[in-house]
């Protein structure tokens, strides 16, 4: 099949790929643009792992084709932090501080579904948390440290500390 | 495994474009709506599709048109999270909204969309089952014109429905739930979240003016049969009728001698006829309660 | 030198008399954390290679077949396919227990099991590599497979494996005193039978690995996802044909094992066949359906267990029948056996025991070891079991634990010791915490509370290959350019190794955990070590970095002394600092300028340490599997709310209270402790592999295949109690696989208080559940 050439608006900056129609956008991602950030776990929705923010929502990389996503805003765990400085988004902080990273590979797509929640509802709940995160399979933590440090950093924010 | 099958890609811009290349490509062509569904498919081979048509971004395919009275209109594009996410069904169509808060993640929701729910017609498809419950109806649009059916008549079985080449399902319409009247939705699954449902139901509770006579009743079963199962028996036991502890025991034995389910990996034949009393009880009075105070 | 080290070993004593940590016990976030937020860090399914292709496995449909031919000929011929390779490019066989190896990286004639690896490909990308799979012809004769391990048994005419009558992989039996004349005077004994169930480690990242061959060289560099590189490379060197020296293992960082990657995969043994085969670097990723063919998991038991009792309620005998459905191939299977042996003489004092157990081979893919390999099974039943004899005693299941737990000193008869145990503290800490006391037996019908405890090894005393050296070897280098590195092959495998490392080094050396640059996981440039498995890394990595951390301190503190003028032996340093223990403000020098003046007087500073476990004698067959050098004890107390209608069994809170010694990094525990809970929590009431009569797995995918959720989780209060192991190097044992052994049979004890019926089969499922609540019903 012969590729096209589309552009993604990938973290705010626009790359041009050649892809065929079959092409997931997780792959993309991973292996054309090189950012790595973005996991496979499961390659069938499962388990979020691949987890990517388009158009402001948490979406599934695996279960969606590149060549669907021209024209989309897409944010990936590498358009977290500030681009400038490099300074950790003080979400990516609190993850780190409350010991909510273990072996770290459901952590990009475990902040990015956070993230996606928290920009349109930034004080959510306990259960709001868990009914945004149900999707994204953490082996290492039971969840526990990561909801606590959800909840940790809402609140800091609420009190505007951060 | 996890890799697609090569396809051309067709992205329709309205609906008049994706109803022409429906029409023109025929058999060849699937269509791509949220993805959740279909993507999986083909990434487990059981389809191969010569041409892909994405109208999930077909902006007169999407949105929820909910009036005063007047019932609802929601496109087929329309994604799960929206249909969770929106006040104004939330108002009228508790049971729709809740159903559409127990598919699958929230990743899925954001993608999916209900046309999609419906035209994939898995027997355990969440949103079918409120939908038939509250006496929905599907819009089916081809190039010669529109033409309306009820859901349950939408889906024949699994994975298999009313669709004709050359046809899209644009849209359902949700008549106005009438006065003393609830619907309310359950599932069972082995987990709290993610799961494909061993049992799924809907109830739609109308009552008399007094507002303890049973009216009308609707039950609907998911998973337990080829298609959304509506009781037949029910609204024998219930019309005209106050709702007490020994009718609620002969809904669930009404609802468990209808249904025909299957075991299979994620539950048996026998535990989901159990369960299908259960919920069936609990729905009934959760619904003839909600309508009380309606 | 000697001199010098003496002036260490004081202070030694001095510091673990007062035990005033600065860097051990600190909530430290991991060193590698700043990478996992924000996906900079490197698995091995990200890195890439110049001139790298991409290879696939292709797997039999089948359980149990001969396989009559391949023909990959037309896949050969496919524009972009540069390789094919079968079970004729590897035939040797390979295992981790070296004695009874016996799986081909490729099915060599025959395929035992669903998913079984048939031939491999290597082609320019992956959808070149899939097509050439469907492209090869494989010609099977398929027989009869056999799923059920007791049936199995009964097949002599259906062997998996020739030269294996009645389908026994092997066999062991351990009798220890007399338990048949135990059980006889004993004034109480239960008898009962056991299931446990087939599940998978489910760890996120599937297996990757990428084989770079360099056909000038004859070297092979070998990244891949294992958590035991050692005893890959020892494998890769069989297969292969190469010296271990010519092969080098890279492990990028894991993204979770739990005993699944402790084997070689076939991707690392097909990477490397192909990369030889075409000279160039070839890159295989595990699919999820992959992970769940090579499964490698738990091994599912069918346990018949006798356990007798004095009038006090004193255990006096375990009788302990198990049948081990193994699945097709050895792995770890001799090891797990044994150690399910192993752990019926701890954490309660049982006088006699007699232990009966078969591994089987079944059609199915092979199990091997997952996280409290060995324990969780025996656990399962033991706790039950405790629990029906104190309600026959009218004690209470918190009373009959205190009255049997083991403690500090004791001595098992299987010989293995236990230097230290704070258990009994365990069972005290989580009955307060909790409130068991008021709420069990006193629940409304429907809610009910359980009590379980456990206890895991902290290291293994003995290698899987007869072999005399040392099990960990750390090498500190200090240097005014890069300050302290730490050179050490142990496997990060997300348990956050490399920062307790870290701490350890920092800890001795007096500096700061953040400053310490720690070389793991590769077969070149780190130290030795054995692995990871059987918890042993902080306390055997522990004593190896005290050890090289002593021996530089021994090398500094005399330079040290004399920049600041004082005695050698009144030396300290923390935070930085040299300083005299009796006038620190007045006496003191920066750690680096110490470094500076040593490196320009005595020249580069570099030390090793080492660590062996000590050997006790197993005084029977199997019997020295098990021996640790130290244990971990946990209690846990499960708190569940069962849907009478529908039979689904709520967990709403586990409160736990752990002994683990001193805490190497508490919130790391913490991690170990919530992740073992939901592990076990998946275990008891939904996670199964599910096999068709014919072998075929039902549910390889994370669709089927059901982990607990966030919205899954019960409330978790975890506690670590007081402790300090005194034979531990930091006072610090295990917390990663103590803690799942409380949870399932904390659970069922908590559905038995909840609704007065034992279940002896996992997982839980709400189908079971509600058949017994029918059942009593009924029955009443």
């Amino acid at each position: 099949m012969e590729k096209q050439i589309i552009k993604l608006d990938i973290n705010n900056q626009i790359h041009e790929v050649a892809v065929t129609p079959m092409d997931l956008l997780v792959d993309v991602i991973r292996k054309q643009i090189g950012l790595t950030g973005t996991k496979k776990g499961c390659g069938q929705g499962d388990c979020g792992a691949c987890t990517v923010i388009i158009d402001g929502k948490a979406q599934l990389g695996c279960l969606k084709l590149a060549i669907a996503c021209e024209g989309k805003k897409i944010t990936t765990i590498e358009g977290i932090a500030n681009p400038e400085t490099g300074e950790l988004h003080p979400l990516q902080q609190s993850f780190l501080d409350h010991g909510a990273v273990q072996c770290g590979f459901c952590t990009p797509g475990m902040i990015l579904s956070t993230k996606a929640l928290l920009d349109s509802n930034p004080n959510p709940t306990e259960n709001e948390i868990k009914h945004a995160l149900e999707g994204n399979t953490c082996r290492c933590t039971g969840y526990i440290l990561i909801l606590e440090a959800i909840e940790s950093y809402v609140k800091a924010q609420s009190e505007g500390e951060v | 495994m996890n890799i697609l099958n090569n396809f051309e890609y067709f992205k329709p811009k309205t609906k008049s474009e994706a109803l022409e290349l429906v029409k023109n490509l025929g058999d060849k062509a699937k269509i791509l709506a949220g993805g959740t569904d279909l993507i999986i498919m083909m990434k487990e081979k059981m389809i191969k599709p010569e041409a892909i048509i994405d109208i999930g971004d077909i902006d007169e395919l999407k949105g929820i048109e909910c009036k005063e009275g007047c019932g609802a209109e929601i496109k087929a594009c329309t994604t799960i999270e929206y249909i969770e996410s929106s006040s104004e069904l939330a108002k009228k169509y508790p049971a729709l909204t809740f159903a559409a808060s127990q598919l699958g993640s929230k990743q899925v929701r954001v993608m999916a969309t209900i046309g999609g729910n419906s035209c994939h017609s898995s027997p355990a498809a969440e949103t079918p089952t409120p939908l038939s419950a509250l006496g929905a109806k599907v819009v089916i649009s081809s190039l010669e014109g529109d033409r309306e059916l009820p859901i349950e008549g939408f889906i024949h079985g699994n994975r298999k429905n009313d669709l004709k080449p050359g046809e899209i399902l644009s849209k359902f319409i949700l008549p106005e739930p009438v006065k003393n009247s609830a619907c309310r939705y359950g599932n069972i699954g082995l987990r709290n979240a993610m799961e494909i449902d061993a049992v799924n139901m809907a109830v739609n509770i109308e009552l008399d003016e007094d507002k303890a006579t049973i009216k009308n009743v609707k039950l609907v079963m998911g998973s337990v049969a080829i298609k959304p199962l509506v009781s037949e028996k029910v609204p024998t036991i219930l019309n005209g009728r106050k709702l007490n502890d020994e009718l609620v025991t002969k809904v669930g034995e009404a609802a468990q001698s209808e249904a025909k389910p299957i075991s299979d990996v994620r539950a048996s034949a026998e535990y989901r006829t159990d369960v299908i009393g259960a919920l069936a009880r609990r729905l009934v009075k959760e619904s003839y309660e909600a309508a009380r105070e309606a | 030198m000697g001199k010098m080290y003496e002036v260490s070993n004081k202070y030694n004593n001095y510091k673990e008399y007062t035990r005033e940590f600065t860097e051990v016990g600190r909530n430290i976030p991991r060193l590698d954390g700043a990478a996992k937020v924000t996906g900079k860090q490197q698995y091995t399914d990200d890195l890439v290679l110049p001139r790298m292709v991409y290879g696939k496995i292709l797997r039999s449909p089948y359980a149990h077949a001969n396989i009559k031919s391949i023909d990959y000929s037309e896949a050969l011929r496919l524009d972009g396919v540069l390789g094919v390779i079968t079970g004729e490019d590897c035939p040797i066989p390979y295992g981790i227990v070296p004695h009874n190896c016996n799986e081909t990286a490729l099915a060599v004639g025959k395929v035992r099991n669903w998913g079984e690896s048939v031939a491999a490909v290597a082609a320019i990308d992956e959808v070149t590599a899939e097509k050439a799979l469907e492209l090869i012809k494989v010609e099977y004769e398929v027989l009869e497979a056999i799923v059920d391990p007791r049936e199995a048994l009964k097949r002599d005419d259906l062997r998996i494996h020739e030269d294996h009558p009645n389908n026994i992989a092997y066999e062991g039996v351990q009798v220890y005193g007399d338990p048949d004349k135990a059980l006889k005077e004993s004034s109480y004994v239960l008898e009962q039978e056991y299931y446990s169930s087939y599940v998978n480690h489910a760890f996120l990242e599937p297996q990757s690995a990428i084989a770079d061959f360099d056909k000038n060289t004859g070297k092979l560099h070998l990244y891949a996802t294992c958590q035991v590189p050692h005893y890959t490379h020892q494998q890769l060197s069989k297969v292969l044909e190469m010296p271990m020296n010519k092969i080098r293992i890279t492990v990028p960082l894991l993204g979770g094992g739990f005993g699944g990657k402790s084997v070689a995969s076939q991707a690392d043994f097909c990477s490397s066949i192909l990369s030889k085969k075409i000279g160039r670097p070839v890159k295989i990723t595990y699919e999820r359906s992959d992970v769940f063919a090579t499964s490698n998991g738990r091994h599912p038991c069918y346990m018949k267990f006798k356990m007798g009792f004095d009038k006090d309620g004193k255990i006096t005998a375990v009788d302990f029948n198990n049948i081990m459905d193994g699945g097709a191939y050895s792995g770890w299977g001799i090891v797990v056996l044994f150690y399910t042996a192993s752990m019926v003489h701890i954490p309660y004092k049982v006088p006699n025991v007699r232990f009966d157990g078969k591994r089987i081979y079944t059609n199915k893919p092979t199990c091997g070891a997952q996280r409290g390999l060995g324990g969780v099974q025996p656990r399962f039943a033991m706790e039950q079991m405790l629990d029906e004899a104190a309600a026959h005693f009218g004690m209470s299941p918190y009373e009959i634990r205190m009255l049997n737990a083991v403690e500090s000193g004791y001595t098992a008869k299987s010989m293995m010791y236990v230097p230290h145990s704070e258990y009994k503290k365990c069972l005290e800490k989580v009955v307060e915490m909790s409130d068991y006391k008021e709420k069990h037996g006193k629940l409304p019908y429907g809610k009910g509370i359980g009590l379980s405890g456990g206890y895991y090894i902290s290291g293994t005393s003995y290698t899987l290959y007869l072999s005399y050296k040392p099990h960990t070897v750390a090498t500190i280098k200090i240097d005014e350019e890069n300050g302290v590195t730490l050179f050490c092959g142990a496997t990060d495998i997300g348990q956050g190794v490399d920062t307790v490392m870290a701490q350890m080094t920092a800890e001795t050396l007096g500096v700061k955990t953040e400053d310490i640059h720690v070389v793991t996981r590769d077969t070149e440039l780190s130290t030795f070590d054995l692995g990871t498995f059987a918890s042993r890394l902080t306390f055997a990595t522990g004593w190896a970095i005290r050890q090289a951390a002593d021996k530089v301190n021994a090398e500094l503190f005399p330079v040290a002394a004399s920049m600041i003028s004082c005695r050698g032996d009144e030396v300290a340093v923390k935070d930085g600092m040299f300083y005299s223990i009796y006038e620190k403000k007045k006496k003191h020098v920066p750690w680096a300028d110490v470094v500076t003046m040593y490196i320009e007087s005595n020249g580069p500073l570099s030390c090793t340490g080492q660590f062996t476990p000590p050997r006790r004698k197993g005084i029977q067959q199997g019997g020295n599997i098990g021996h640790s050098p130290t244990f971990g004890f946990s209690a846990q107390i499960a708190e569940v709310d069962v849907d009478l209608e529908t039979g689904k069994v709520n967990v709403t809170k586990i409160t736990e209270a752990g002994d683990c010694g001193q805490p190497i990094n508490p919130m790391s525990c913490d991690g170990q402790v919530h992740g073992s809970i939901q592990m076990g929590l998946g275990q008891a009431l939904y996670e199964e592999m599910k096999v068709a009569a014919d072998g075929r797995m039902l549910n390889p995918s994370f669709h089927d295949y059901k982990l607990p959720t966030i919205s899954d989780m019960p409330k978790i209060e975890a506690s670590i109690v007081e402790s300090y192991d005194p034979s531990a190097p930091y006072g610090g044992k295990e917390s990663g696989e103590g803690p799942i052994q409380p949870t399932i049979p904390a659970i069922f004890n908590a559905v038995y208080d909840a609704i007065g019926v034992r279940f002896t089969e996992m997982p839980l499922t709400p189908e079971k559940v509600l058949n017994a609540i029918k059942t009593n019903k009924v029955g009443k």
